[in-house]
């Protein structure tokens, strides 16, 4: 790693005010006189910065912030918040959270190792860049990092996205915000300017908007809250991976379902590391209503949000990873998985 | 040796006497009332470290350790250069392997993608404070019993991470002691005899 | 040599010549056919070893002696040894795969804050060479450009300059000023890209490469074209026989099948790396290596040293698999940084530079073609295989094909294609892995499609009585009784078995001898520069020394690792135990003559009427009885001391002094389940039935069989090394998305031990490391095959591929 100053903020307003960049904005070459970024659990932060990719020159430490650091129930609307800063174990073990948002601590618990689960906080996770190994590499000066062409879409494209993967095929790497868009979740931001509220799903971007960045973060702005609506529903997430000990995913997805009686009322299905965002299954979401789940009815539901998608050379076999992490997501909420 | 050293000794020594400003001014500004209380906070606690040597104070294996580290540093390579404590190893460097497994606050982490400035107000604990009073760790017996070590070089992650697991969960089954190791990289194969030496140790044989 | 020692070391009788004698040692499998066979040995020989039963402390399990340092962290490995003084040496390497250097600039990195030393490479190691004068000289003009004297760049990651700092982190950033230009060049790294005739030529012309102590390398003068060296026709276990058009013409059934094995990454935790200490008396070495004294021999070699002024030490190392032998580029480097800076310097690889220029298993693609009687006896075998270890040679695909199965006709080609890629090495078993995963799949094709059961037809065409014994104890522990015929499980997640078996040399590194000491408070040492990688030979030494001296392992101290002691053989080819144990039983049993002569007058008994037990030397009729420590005092100086080298195999070689009679045998039974939604599978136990001579250490051996089988089962699955081909770049450089086997996915392993007795040494123990990896990845895919009805050709099976199979099975 290169020499960098560092900062202990003692507040999410001291943070803004110390921060001036974000890890896209170094990434991506704008900006150049800037340099400091937030560090929460500094995970994906550390391996940027030891792939030399981000030119960060100060850190700003938000760790030790304890507001940021909790979950807490609305007594009125019942709504949850829950602060950045929570690691992902924490939150995988939360019972508010497996209880009414299993989807989330079910993500959360099947991250990385129990190391990074430890250390790494939701805030981060859903902040972290992607994994294509063109962008991680420092030897490949990627569209996404100011360049002119992007390699993998000729190129080693085996864990690529099979959605709007026309322009930067990167595949979606938050597994917690594929959970996190599918329960609704709005994110509070912070700035100098002040606090902002933004509904997750928009919050995410796809390449064709602006391919240097996955998110509409500002330079040196903050998640300070993740908000969950109080929404009876019954959610789940399913992460298909090459292997079972740490492994990317090759295909995950999240559901919740709402139920009357045996008919299904509503639908939300969210896929991962499918496209550049999470990306929702809006065909199959809007064949479920009405319908009771069944096997059958969750194979075809898995099918027709797969049915548009377009794999790249070496990624077909993403699709099949797909529909089956939709389908068992889907039986899993309906207590019929095996 | 001119040059960056130099510079940053310069700009170390600028932070330095800026803080100190800002110390004395931040103490004037309290009894000012017209500055805001968040100019107050940020003038008194906003000290900027680094990018050179900088003191921290380390707890680590209960013993305290005053150091001048860089905020670039991690905790591996402190433990490893500053304070000769060798068992804590780096073999990805990335957070994959978890051959650096140390607890901070009890928890597994891995100490190469954790910055020393980072862990000052928590307990370090690394395979050498495992061991308490000369006797080993249930954990470090049963994997001498049941030769759960082979080159050894991933030891000392799987022990501290299979310990934590006893720490909260003292009769655990087979699989959570898979899960407690998933990020323990063994290239040589000693998983089934961890598994096996892990539940041992919590009293328990494998079937 | 003394009366009583005479009388001592033969049981048996003296020939004429009085050089050697004629003794009774144990042969055949314990608990099926054990007899005795008589074996002329040398005079010095211990007399024979019983078998297992009747001793006291080989053959039982026996924790490592070193298990504290390592489960303490008190193991010093070379990555953690600190010298006073020392420096941190760092590489730049080429982002090119083929490019000539027209300029190197180190000034502006050579006054970067903390740097001592840097130099520009000039000799690049581990890859072929131009064989031919000529070619070499019309090459020497690229390869040594006039201008910069700096050889040309052949794949990315090729070493191009060092620098050692006073930190790692000063050598990290000083490597950012150092100024290169390239002038790139065409290059090739995909094998069929490489073979068409107009692809760039990776080298001017023929090349060579010889092997390592754990293999690798290629038999010299085969002819080449462009980047396709060969054919080889005969290996290490001879060459074609028969006559393989007439062998087809009598089958009944031909299977044909093109196979893929991808290469494999050695991936060990420790990474390569060494601490050069060069002072003007000597230079020292702190190496993670597989053989100190090859080691040792090839640095003295580079560097123009007597071998008496180099040492090499390796108190612990973090794995190596065949990849670490020799001095290595990194290794080069350190040596010259620390004459440079007159300091100690450590070069460590970082993981990047460990998984993209640390050596691997070759890929290969086989063109395998059995012919068959409807009975299943085998008429026919051809294989051709193309194999790539990148700007290396050596991608062979071993002897499986041609050695496991009884076929009159047999016939093979092998070529090495060269590409810009790193170079590969030695891995764990080289070329067998990959033979096994053609043959073993071939055979279990056959057997489908006659409707034969594997272990029967194999009962019939493999003369292997040991692997014969293998699969019936194998097939009872696994319950094979229960396979169902291929594809006939249904449902979206489907259970198979399958086996395969395998086959290892058994190969003896006579540079084995050790010395072992008394010293007059009774403490025993064991001296030897034998190393110990993991697998446990610090703590067999032991065993061996505490079974003739009557002590307890725990009595003895091994030093070993160290190039001031005797020489000891380097760990590779599975020969480290078979070939230092009987050097280290031969001084124990001299030891043991020294002590009866000298207790023989304490105890007023004839030294031949001696024993060794708990630590005493007593009568054998239990008469008068004195300790050793006691003894020890009246030792005539401080310290005893014995020194032993290896004993030629009892019988002879088969083949130079080097390759034993006998073969080390396996059979592998897998269950899998395979999930045919998403394409994964999953295996959940496996069956693994080994030989390996005499056990000395089940505990440990119990270990190795563990880690052979996961290792397979991570190539067999998971492992794949992505290179980008506009590029030459290696895009997963790490131990993340170059994926391996992780505690999820350690399947059950049952491991059948077998007990052989060949009668070739003083303790007629061999090897494990090898052959366990051998047969696990055929296993797998044919237990798959077994599952789903479907075989899979290429590895790894990764969900793309069984999905991709299962499409074109019309199973899905």
């Amino acid at each position: 790693m290169k020499r960098f100053e560092w900062v202990d903020a003692k507040s999410a307003q001291e943070a803004v005010k110390l921060t001036d960049s974000s890890a896209a904005d170094l990434m991506g070459g704008k900006n150049t006189s800037a340099g400091s970024v937030i560090k929460a659990g500094g995970i994906d932060l550390l391996d940027l910065l030891k792939e030399r990719v981000l030119p960060a020159t100060r850190l700003v430490n938000v760790r030790t912030i304890a507001s940021l650091h909790k979950v807490s129930v609305d007594g009125e609307s019942g709504d949850v918040t829950i602060g950045p800063l929570m690691t992902l174990s924490e939150l995988a073990q939360h019972k508010t959270i497996q209880e009414r948002y299993t989807a989330l601590s079910d993500a959360a618990a099947h991250i990385a190792t129990p190391n990074i689960r430890n250390a790494a906080t939701i805030g981060g996770n859903l902040l972290q860049r992607p994994r294509c190994w063109y962008f991680r590499s420092s030897e490949f000066n990627c569209l996404k990092k100011g360049g002119n062409t992007c390699p993998a879409i000729h190129g080693e494209n085996k864990y690529h996205a099979v959605f709007d993967n026309e322009i930067c095929p990167i595949a979606h790497p938050s597994t917690t915000a594929v959970a996190l868009v599918a329960l609704g979740a709005s994110l509070e931001l912070t700035s100098k300017q002040g606090v902002r509220e933004v509904v997750l799903e928009e919050f995410f971007v796809g390449p064709d908007k602006d391919v240097l960045r996955e998110n509409v973060l500002s330079s040196g702005e903050l998640i300070s809250a993740i908000r969950l609506p109080n929404k009876s529903c019954k959610s789940a997430h399913i992460k298909m991976g090459e292997k079972d000990s740490f492994d990317w995913s090759t295909g995950d997805c999240a559901v919740a379902i709402q139920v009357k009686d045996i008919t299904i009322s509503s639908a939300s299905i969210i896929l991962g590391a499918a496209a550049p965002t999470p990306w929702r299954a809006k065909q199959a979401e809007d064949f479920l209503v009405g319908k009771t789940m069944s096997e059958s009815t969750a194979h075809e539901a898995a099918k027709l949000a797969l049915a548009k998608a377009k794999p790249l050379s070496q990624n077909e076999y993403k699709v099949a990873m797909l529909e089956v992490a939709i389908k068992r997501a889907l039986l899993k909420t309906s207590g019929l998985n095996r | 040796m001119a040059g960056k050293d130099d510079e940053y000794e310069r700009k170390q020594s600028r932070d330095i006497s800026r803080r100190r400003f800002l110390k004395g001014a931040g103490l004037t500004a309290l009894s000012m009332a017209n500055l805001s209380e968040a100019q107050a906070a940020k003038e008194a606690s906003a000290a900027i470290r680094g990018p050179g040597a900088t003191a921290v104070t380390l707890r680590v294996n209960n013993a305290v350790h005053n150091l001048q580290v860089e905020p670039c540093e991690t905790l591996a390579e402190t433990l490893r250069t500053q304070l000769g404590m060798t068992g804590t190893k780096v073999s990805c460097d990335r957070g994959t392997c978890s051959a650096c497994t140390v607890w901070l606050d009890g928890a597994t982490m891995c100490a190469c993608m954790t910055l020393t400035v980072d862990v000052q107000d928590r307990a370090v604990t690394t395979i050498e404070g495992l061991a308490q009073d000369g006797k080993l760790h249930p954990v470090q017996e049963a994997f001498i019993e049941k030769d759960a070590t082979m080159c050894g070089f991933c030891t000392p992650g799987m022990v501290m991470s299979c310990a934590a697991l006893l720490a909260r969960n003292s009769s655990p089954t087979l699989d959570d002691v898979r899960e407690a190791t998933c990020g323990n990289f063994c290239r040589c194969g000693t998983y089934p005899k961890v598994f096996a030496a892990t539940l041992a140790a919590a009293g328990k044989g494998v079937k | 040599m003394s009366e009583g020692e005479k009388k001592a070391a033969g049981k048996g009788t003296l020939t004429e010549s009085k050089k050697t004698k004629t003794i009774k040692v144990p042969i055949g499998i314990f608990g099926v056919n054990i007899a005795e066979v008589e074996r002329e040995v040398p005079l010095d020989e211990p007399p024979p070893l019983p078998v297992n039963a009747e001793l006291n402390v080989l053959g039982k399990p026996t924790k490592r002696l070193d298990g504290h340092l390592k489960v303490t962290g008190a193991a010093r490995y070379t990555a953690d040894i600190q010298l006073s003084g020392m420096l941190y040496g760092r590489i730049l390497r080429s982002p090119h795969p083929h490019a000539k250097i027209k300029s190197i600039d180190l000034s502006q990195a050579c006054k970067q804050p903390g740097v001592r030393a840097a130099h520009i490479i000039t000799r690049v190691v581990g890859t072929a060479k131009e064989r031919d004068e000529k070619t070499r000289a019309i090459d020497a003009k690229i390869l040594f450009d006039s201008s910069t004297g700096v050889p040309i760049v052949k794949y990315v990651g090729q070493p191009v300059a060092a620098i050692a700092a006073t930190t790692d982190r000063a050598a990290a950033e000083a490597l950012e000023y150092i100024k290169v230009e390239y002038e790139p060049l065409p290059f090739v790294v995909d094998m069929y890209d490489a073979m068409k005739p107009d692809a760039p030529k990776v080298f001017q012309g023929p090349t060579e490469q010889e092997g390592t102590a754990g293999g690798g390398g290629a038999p010299p003068g085969l002819p080449q074209k462009g980047n396709v060296r060969g054919p080889e026709v005969a290996g290490l276990l001879g060459g074609d026989r028969g006559d393989v058009k007439a062998g087809f013409a009598e089958a009944d059934l031909v299977v044909e099948n093109e196979y893929h094995t991808q290469i494999q990454m050695h991936s060990a935790l420790e990474p390569h790396g060494l601490i050069a200490d060069w002072r003007d008396d000597a230079l020292t070495i702190y190496a993670s290596t597989q053989g100190t004294s090859s080691l040792r021999d090839d640095i003295a070699h580079l560097f123009n040293l007597p071998k008496n002024k180099v040492r090499v030490i390796t108190e612990f190392m973090g794995g190596g698999f065949g990849a670490k032998f020799g001095a290595g580029n990194y290794g080069i480097a350190a040596i010259l940084l620390s004459k440079q800076a007159k300091a100690p310097v450590k070069l460590m690889h970082d993981r990047k530079e460990e998984q993209t220029c640390a050596g691997f298993r070759p890929a290969s693609v086989q063109n395998l073609k059995i012919g068959a009687k409807n009975d299943g006896t085998l008429t026919a075998i051809t294989l051709s295989s193309h194999g790539t270890a990148g700007t290396a040679l050596g991608a062979g695909v071993g002897w499986a094909a041609q050695n496991l199965y009884k076929c009159a006709n047999f016939s093979s080609q092998h070529f090495d294609v060269l590409t810009n890629q790193s170079p590969g090495c030695a891995f764990r078993a080289p070329g067998q892995p990959q033979g096994c995963f053609a043959i073993e799949q071939a055979i279990d094709e056959l057997c489908d499609r006659l409707g034969l059961d594997p272990l029967e037809l194999r009962d019939k065409i493999d003369a292997d009585e040991m692997r014969k014994q293998q699969r019936n104890l194998g097939a009872k522990a696994f319950d094979w009784s229960k396979r169902k015929r291929a594809g006939s499980d249904k449902g979206a997640i489907r259970r198979g078995v399958g086996m395969a078996q395998g086959e290892w040399p058994r190969f003896v590194d006579m540079n084995s001898s050790c010395e072992l000491r008394l010293t007059n408070d009774g403490g025993v040492e064991v001296l030897s520069s034998v190393q110990d990688i993991g697998t446990g030979i610090r703590t067999v030494l032991a065993q061996v020394v505490a079974e003739e001296l009557g002590l307890l392992p725990t009595d003895i101290v091994v030093r070993i690792g160290d190039t001031v002691f005797p020489t000891g053989p380097a760990s590779g080819g599975s020969v480290t135990t078979g070939s230092i144990t009987p050097a280290v039983r031969k001084a124990a049993h001299h030891l043991k003559l020294k002590i009866f002569d000298l207790a023989s007058s304490k105890l007023s008994a004839e030294p031949e009427d001696l024993i060794m037990k708990d630590g005493k030397i007593s009568e054998k009729n239990g008469g008068n009885s004195l300790t050793l420590k006691k003894l020890a005092k009246e030792l005539p100086t401080d310290q005893l001391s014995v020194f032993a080298s290896r004993t030629a195999d009892y019988g002879g070689f088969e083949k130079g002094n080097f390759l034993g009679f006998g073969r080390l045998s396996s059979v592998q039974f897998a269950e899998v389940l395979v999930d045919t939604e998403s394409g994964r599978i999953h295996i959940e136990r496996i069956v693994a039935a080994h030989s390996c001579g005499r056990p000395l250490n089940p505990l440990a051996l119990e270990s190795q069989i563990n880690g052979g089988v996961l290792q397979g089962i991570s190539w067999a699955l998971y492992e794949n090394r992505h290179v980008d081909k506009a590029s030459g770049i290696v895009v997963n450089p790490n131990v993340e998305q170059y994926k391996l086997v992780g505690a999820k996915e350690v399947p059950k392993i049952e491991i059948v031990l077998m007990e052989e007795y060949l009668g070739r040494s003083a303790t007629d123990a061999t090897g494990i490391g090898e052959p366990a990896i051998v047969p696990t990845a055929a296993a797998i895919a044919n237990a798959v095959a077994n599952a789903i009805g479907v075989r899979i050709l290429s590895l790894p099976m990764t969900p793309d591929k069984v999905l991709a199979a299962l499409k074109k099975g019309g199973s899905r």
